[in-house]
């Protein structure tokens, strides 16, 4: 079997091929028995909201019917389609967060939730105005500052804490436009409300709120999630790993943590270490314990750990594929519900251990926040003792991994900075240097490149293809999620990669030495792409509006990749999608999309599917905005 | 404060622009008034126009070809979005200045007298073991206007009290030269000229040392850039407003990977271009970009002590005391004692002072002078006593306001009237030399006592008594020490730095090609620095012994070369000759006509019997490459029993500028008559002051009947 979306991976046929013998079913044969997809779905003009429905309306406004039974007509439909894409994104990473201040209510110096960067516990303390930030007892703050964020997801008054970072300017215009997110789960919920039949039909009303409910997963969810993580996890710093599933042990215990959260994962990473199960895994034969990442809980655990990543989106299926597999632990978001059913071909265990994401199938081990060490030691056990059941027959690990470096936290990032500040000039510890080089030309701009895969495009081609192209025209990228896998497994993580790299960029890898291409981590770490676009913003009193940065989605596919593409766009960055959201039905949304907010939140949302094409209207776009600045 | 930001690159593309006008009108109008066929490559180098033969690989001879040149530089012109255009804008612009400067040296020297200009080959290769060693660590390009002369003038001797070198253009020229700075290639302060165009003379010098030092070669440019950024420490600091034309030169430094500082703004790249309003900050910044890192070494001096004054001379009308120079007795001497012989810092002086009543005001003070330095330390060898002895030298040249020339038992020192107002005494030189032995030779000497005795009496008894029974014993030791008698050989890799490719192999009777790094310098280097530049080669594995072929020689150039080199020969210049960095005291060059060889040092400018000025036969080797029939080495290696002794050794010598022949005349006519009984065998050979063409040399050989004549044939 040849399949021409995976032609790019040039381990994937194999893998393909394998299963096929094997009677193990994935992705690709799910996709091709429900052939031709929805046309109607597709162009996000069936509406099944109520039960008078499903309504189906014509994309044709010439023929066909015009609207609804309630009277919707295509472009209310696609609205409030699009507006419940972003809030059920938006729920998701500010619900991630929310089990991460969770977890730091419960922390205590005994553990296992601990406080492991005080530093930033207190400048984050700081930041949001607690009194005696720099004084208090460690847990003491920590709990306060829990009890603070939490406060954001439900606050009666007010908007969001962490909106002080963006520009002035920037935060005038959100006043303005009446688009500034006040509590999170309030966004979520009034947005929902909004689309309930019988309320709001005006699409540009509905736009709009879906902006301010993304602003409130940017700005609020995904930032907390980011930030609080950081204190209780620790702030990445550079490190090397390696990617791709050539990372998979043949004589170890291998386990592939999949998902989102941290909380389970960190555990995951420490019991693996333990000596007693070391002990097991040794009596049973393995060499060790070798833990992978795969998705966004790979991102977050390699970001911190240095822990390999086996790999992104698409390949869940093919990890389990190599039989090298003892246990797939999982938490939430992007798991294939797929999976139990394929481990039933394999000795692999499937384990889901989130309420919010209970998959049918194999095991279900519910993680306590209350003894999440426990936990931990018991999912491991259940893969350590899976060794044994190998079978040897059916092991085929691809012989290919990739030298990577990640851990571009902003504060790593600024610490690379560091190293070419000239103390006689300039402080250290800011991003001037980096403003510096876009001033000088030196770097054109900079693009943030993220998001999932998607098999109605060849995988991970569109996003290396973006990365290589934009890297070539001296435009640093940086980059998380499944992009960020892409970019590891394509080599573009390693410092050799800057030969790829046009000449000034180059020189700014040199002399910083970082690679072209930054891993700044999972999903809900895009929240530190904002931060750091907006620190340069400030650093020379722009809006970020007027900064020659980009946002690109080359081959998303979830609905958080709707709310993060709403908040970079209501962040007024032009935000590129290579797969076009369920828009097409109505031509005055999708006008209101690519040009229309213009006026409202100064950027974009531009469709290409083309990578090549579009990382030239990326690179005029970087160039119109260096005209406006004059440089 | 707001600072405007700008395009930066339509700054260097507008730039570029003006030089490429200037220079197509220059060209045009020499072409007009000497026509095509003219000379058109700067003087005194053996590559033309050095920058555009580095870019290209072409080699601009005529006027005519200056036009080919401009089309050249045309063609790296290229507008677009990106720093690699810009860049290579600024490269054009290097070869659009070179072609003016092409031009303005028409007629000869364009300049003033006290004005530079353009560097020869010889002065680039006489920078080469001080830019290796650090002794020179970096060099400075002062461009501009300074709105404060007397500030200009602090940091112009800032950076000469570190040793950096420093070039001069424009306006800052004037301005050094009323604040009374001393100028010249010697005192490493060097006026370029007062158009920005002159800068080009210091980039000319950091391009050859990549050709000469780097063996680069010619038109692979990104590799000259690399060299350039990674081994010539240079930097630029721009006074007064900027012009369209100095960024555009400074785009060209920045492609080499030199930053530049600006004291107006303009849009700042990190570690590149820095924006330095300050001008007390100026110093420190610069250094910090280039990463320059300066020893520092707390003299309790008067006056100055730095490398930079190393080559300072003093002159009668401006001499205040002086010492030996045949008119009183001096000496010094270095010698080992026991640790409780050595009260550490102990520095007396035996005798009367510089300030003695007895002097009268207004006449030169002229005193007898011994210095003897006592070391102790528990890792000190007898046999490094020379080498540190052979340091005094520099240290004391390294006194601003003292000369030091000679060694042993024919010192000669001078002091100048400033030195003396500023209150440096006899104890100051004590001061120095206990400072800069410690700092140099820290890891064998622990403690430093210095004597200095000025009673003529004294001076006159330790000489006999305790200096001249030490020398006759090393000179001894000396004798003894031959390729023979030892086990050990040395490699010393001091210029890879500069040259990669290059490893020296120092013998007993083969100095390093330099001149400066004997068998005894290598064995202490090793001691001082038991993994740095000097590495024993045990001697086996003998495998032709008329060249001096050695299995272990081979290994360990082959692995010191990182490959480059597999075998070299000791005593052969036509069988694997061992290579040369670039900064070789002479070269020698076979006259085949005459059956012999030439030697000729790097002070001499004329021309030689092979049709090649020193500057050309040089560009023959460097950089670590073997060229057969050429090869770079010591003066002192002349008198060598073993100067290619596998084709005849030194009765091959038929040519020698005058001076280095009367130089080396005592040493190598002791060896010739060793050899082959001849006596005043220098009378044989011929020089300047008889023949530089080969006929004539030829009948001045036959006249002489100079034994070469009569070898085998040499090729």
């Amino acid at each position: 079997m040849s399949n021409e979306l995976l032609e790019f991976d040039v381990i994937a046929e194999a893998l393909m091929e394998k299963a096929s013998r094997e009677g193990a079913e994935t992705m690709w044969d799910r996709k091709k028995a429900l052939k031709t997809q929805c046309g109607f779905g597709e162009q996000g003009i069936c509406c099944r909201i109520c039960a008078m429905g499903p309504c189906r309306v014509s994309p044709n406004p010439e023929k066909g019917p015009q609207r609804g039974i309630c009277g919707a007509d295509r472009d209310t439909i696609v609205a409030r389609n699009f507006a419940r894409m972003v809030a059920a994104g938006t729920s998701a990473h500010s619900d991630h967060a929310r089990d991460i201040v969770h977890a730091m209510h419960l922390s205590s110096a005994e553990g296992p939730f601990k406080i492991r960067d005080e530093a930033k516990l207190r400048q984050i303390a700081n930041e949001w105005g607690i009194e005696g930030s720099d004084t208090k007892e460690t847990y003491e703050l920590a709990h306060e500052l829990a009890e603070m964020a939490l406060l954001e997801f439900g606050k009666p008054f007010g908007t969001l804490k962490f909106l002080k970072r963006a520009p002035k300017v920037r935060q005038e215009l959100w006043e303005r436009e009446n688009i500034a997110p006040r509590a999170i789960d309030q966004e979520v919920t009034t947005l929902l409300h909004s689309t309930h039949i019988g309320c709001a039909s005006d699409y540009e009303s509905l736009m709009r709120r879906s902006l301010r409910t993304g602003l409130s997963d940017g700005w609020g969810g995904s930032m907390i999630g980011t930030e609080f993580s950081d204190i209780m996890y620790g702030v990445p710093q550079e490190r090397a790993s390696e990617s791709n599933l050539g990372v998979l042990d043949e004589e170890s215990v291998n386990i592939v943590l999949h998902g989102h959260d941290p909380n389970l994962a960190e555990m995951v990473v420490v019991a693996s270490k333990d000596p007693e199960m070391l002990e097991i895994a040794k009596a049973n034969g393995a060499k060790g314990i070798n833990v992978v990442g795969m998705c966004c809980t790979g991102n977050e655990v390699t970001m911190r750990h240095g822990i390999k990543i086996a790999g992104n989106f698409y390949q869940q299926e093919m990890a389990v594929i190599t039989g090298a597999v003892e246990a797939v632990i999982v938490d939430v978001q992007c798991i294939f519900p797929a999976l139990p059913n394929l481990v039933d071909h394999y000795h692999t265990r499937f384990i889901s251990t989130s309420p919010k994401a209970k998959i049918a199938g194999d095991l279900y081990i519910e993680f306590d926040e209350h003894n999440p060490y426990e936990t931990a030691k018991e999912v491991v056990k259940v893969a350590v003792d899976n060794y044994k059941n190998r079978d040897a027959s059916k092991i085929e690990i691809p012989d290919l991994k990739q030298d990577t470096m990640i851990g571009y936290s902003v504060e790593t990032t600024i610490g690379c900075l560091d190293r070419v500040v000239n103390t006689q000039v300039d402080i250290e510890g800011t991003v001037k240097p980096l403003s510096d080089l876009i001033w000088a030309g030196v770097l054109r701009g900079a693009a943030g490149i993220v998001g999932c895969n998607n098999p109605k495009t060849e995988h991970d081609y569109s996003h290396v293809t973006v990365m290589k192209e934009l890297i070539k025209n001296d435009i640093i990228c940086v980059t998380t999620g499944c992009a960020a896998q892409a970019a590891a497994k394509a080599g573009l993580l390693q410092l050799e990669a800057k030969e790829l790299a046009g000449r000034g960029l180059k020189e700014a890898c040199e002399r910083a030495n970082i690679p072209p291409v930054l891993h700044m981590g999972s999903c809900v770490d895009i929240s530190r792409i904002l931060d750091i676009v907006a620190r340069v913003a400030n650093e020379r009193g722009v809006d970020i509006s007027d900064l020659p940065v980009v946002g690109v989605a080359p081959e998303w596919m979830s609905e958080k990749a709707v709310a993060i593409a709403s908040y970079c766009v209501g962040s007024g960055i032009n935000t590129y999608l290579g797969i076009v959201p369920y828009v097409d039905g109505s031509e005055n949304f999708k006008k209101l999309m690519t040009e229309g907010l213009m006026e409202t939140t100064k950027s974009v949302f531009v469709f290409e599917k083309d990578p090549v094409v579009m990382a030239d209207l990326i690179a005029d776009d970087i160039e119109e905005k260096r005209k406006n600045l004059g440089i | 404060m707001e600072h405007k930001a700008v395009n930066l690159f339509d700054v260097i593309f507008e730039g570029v622009a003006q030089y490429k006008e200037r220079a197509e009108e220059l060209v045009a109008k020499t072409i007009e008034e000497k026509g095509r066929e003219a000379v058109g490559k700067l003087p005194d180098t053996a590559y033309a126009l050095p920058v555009i033969y580095a870019i290209t690989g072409e080699k601009l001879e005529t006027v005519g070809d200056l036009e080919r040149g401009l089309e050249m530089a045309a063609a790296r012109t290229n507008r677009t979005r990106y720093l690699q255009d810009a860049l290579d804008a600024g490269v054009a612009a290097a070869m659009y200045t070179e072609i003016i400067q092409a031009c303005k040296y028409i007629d000869g020297k364009p300049h003033p007298e006290h004005v530079q200009g353009h560097l020869t080959d010889a002065m680039v290769r006489s920078f080469g073991v001080a830019l290796v060693t650090q002794d020179i660590p970096g060099v400075a390009v002062i461009i501009g206007k300074h709105k404060d002369p007397e500030k200009l003038a602090e940091i112009i001797k800032s950076y000469q009290n570190k040793g950096l070198q420093t070039y001069l253009v424009g306006d800052v020229i004037d301005q050094a030269v009323e604040q009374n700075i001393k100028m010249g290639v010697e005192l490493r302060v060097i006026p370029c000229g007062y158009d920005i165009e002159d800068v080009i003379n210091v980039v000319s010098v950091a391009v050859r040392a990549s050709i000469m030092f780097g063996a680069t070669p010619p038109g692979e440019w990104i590799k000259h850039r690399i060299y350039t950024r990674d081994r010539v420490f240079a930097f630029v600091n721009v006074f007064d407003d900027w012009t369209p034309k100095i960024i555009a030169a400074g785009a060209a430094a920045i492609d080499m990977g030199f930053p530049a500082i600006t004291e107006t703004y303009i849009n700042e790249v990190p570690t590149l271009l820095l924006h330095q309003p300050d001008s007390d900050k100026v110093v420190t910044t610069s250094l910090e970009a280039r990463n320059i890192k300066i020893k520092v070494t707390e003299i309790d001096c008067p006056v100055s002590v730095s490398s930079a004054f190393e080559g300072e001379r003093v002159r009668r009308d401006n001499m205040f005391a002086e010492f030996g120079g045949n008119r009183t007795p001096a000496w010094e001497l270095v010698r080992t004692v026991g640790l409780s012989e050595c009260e550490d810092h102990k520095i007396t002086l035996h005798g009367p002072d510089i300030d003695d009543e007895s002097f009268k005001a207004g006449e030169v003070v002229r005193l007898p002078l011994g210095i003897e330095v006592k070391v102790a330390g528990r890792a000190m060898q007898s046999d490094f006593e020379s080498v540190l002895e052979r340091r005094l030298h520099y240290f004391m040249n390294y006194i601003e306001g003292a000369m030091h020339v000679g060694q042993r038992n024919i010192t000669w020192v001078r002091l100048t009237k400033e030195a003396y107002e500023a209150g440096f005494r006899l104890k100051h030189i004590g001061e120095v030399i206990y400072a800069k032995m410690l700092d140099e030779f820290g890891k064998v000497v622990d403690r430093v006592e210095v004597n200095i005795y000025t009673d003529e009496e004294e001076v006159k008894r330790l000489e006999q008594e305790l200096a001249r029974p030490i020398y006759n014993a090393r000179d001894q030791r000396l004798d003894s020490l031959t390729d023979e008698s030892v086990d050990v050989f040395y490699t010393c890799t001091l210029c890879q730095s500069f040259a990669p490719a290059h490893v020296c192999v120092v013998t007993p009777e083969r100095l390093g090609l330099c001149g400066a790094v004997s068998w005894l310098d290598s064995k202490a280097t090793k001691e001082l620095d038991p993994t740095g530049p000097s590495q024993p080669i045990e001697k086996k594995g003998l495998t032709d012994e008329r060249t001096g072929a050695y299995q272990s020689v081979n290994e360990v150039v082959a692995q010191a070369s990182q490959g480059a080199v597999e075998e070299v020969t000791l005593y052969s210049i036509l069988e694997d000759p061992m290579t040369s960095c670039g900064c070789f005291e002479c070269i020698c060059g076979i006259m085949p006509e005459a059956n012999g060889v030439v030697i000729v040092n790097r002070e001499f400018g004329g021309m030689t019997p092979v049709g090649m000025t020193f500057g050309e036969l040089a560009s023959m080797t460097g950089g670590g490459v073997q060229t057969p029939g050429f090869m770079g080495h010591g003066r002192h290696f002349i008198g060598s029993k073993k100067f290619m002794s596998a084709e005849g050794g030194v009765e091959r010598i038929v040519w020698m500028p005058k001076e280095l022949k009367d130089d080396v005349a005592d040493r190598l006519n002791k060896t010739v008559k060793e050899l082959s009984g001849i006596d005043n065998f220098t009378d044989m050979v011929c020089d300047e002051t008889i023949a530089t063409e080969s006929e004539a040399v030829l009948e001045f050989l036959t006249e002489k009947g100079h034994p070469a004549l009569n070898m085998d044939e040499i090729m």
